[in-house]
């Protein structure tokens, strides 16, 4: 086994389904252990309604808090923001805000690419 | 090795907005996804595949696009095993 880099889609909304958490699960589960992966959570679509700042994160905090300690990044694509009519300001501070354009270098180097 | 993108209707659009920007995707439609109009893809660099059977089932042989190519799902595991698949379905 060798260090691989991962990025997780998150295409969904929060609530109602397993989608956000699972994909953050998904992606503390990739960070750990010997190789180190380097792991990329990106929000697209609707997935960037969980980046908000009023999202109740209680059942997700401590997966973003061991991706953060993990120096995973934890990225929102501005368009779907934009498409959406949200501010950058109503996303939280965890989250890194880029371009679509940024995006597909993630999607470029990635080794693989889960979607949730 | 081309990206792969797997695309469904749930959230294909996400997945087909960053394939417009990648010179090296390829489109594959799958279930609802042969529903998602893609004719901004005719013309360009970007081969759109459409799994035959999803089209079968919904009558819609008569309205993929010449451009377009269909594939059986032998097809579709090769294209899967040889590129990078970028998941959408």
């Amino acid at each position: 086994m060798a260090q691989k880099t991962a990025l997780i889609i998150m295409n969904q909304a929060p609530f109602g389904n397993i989608y956000y958490t699972e994909g953050l699960r998904a992606a503390v589960g990739i960070t750990s252990g010997v190789d180190e992966n380097i792991v990329t959570v990106a929000y697209v679509g609707d997935g960037i309604y969980f980046t908000l700042h009023g999202v109740d994160r209680k059942d997700t905090g401590r997966y973003i808090a061991t991706l953060q300690k993990q120096k995973a990044r934890m990225v929102v694509e501005r368009e779907s923001l934009k498409e959406r009519g949200i501010k950058e300001r109503d996303i939280a501070t965890e989250f890194e805000i880029i371009p679509r354009k940024e995006l597909l270098t993630f999607v470029q180097k990635a080794d693989f690419v889960l979607d949730f | 090795m081309a990206n792969l993108y797997l695309i469904n209707k749930v959230y294909g659009e996400n997945g087909l907005k960053l394939a417009r920007l990648d010179a090296n995707a390829q489109i594959v439609l799958i279930q609802d996804g042969v529903y998602i109009d893609v004719r901004r893809f005719v013309g360009s660099k970007v081969k759109v595949y459409v799994v035959r059977n999803d089209v079968e089932k919904r009558g819609l042989v008569d309205r993929v696009h010449e451009d377009m190519e269909l594939i059986d799902y032998d097809r579709l595991v090769d294209l899967i095993v040889q590129n990078k698949v970028i998941n959408f379905a």
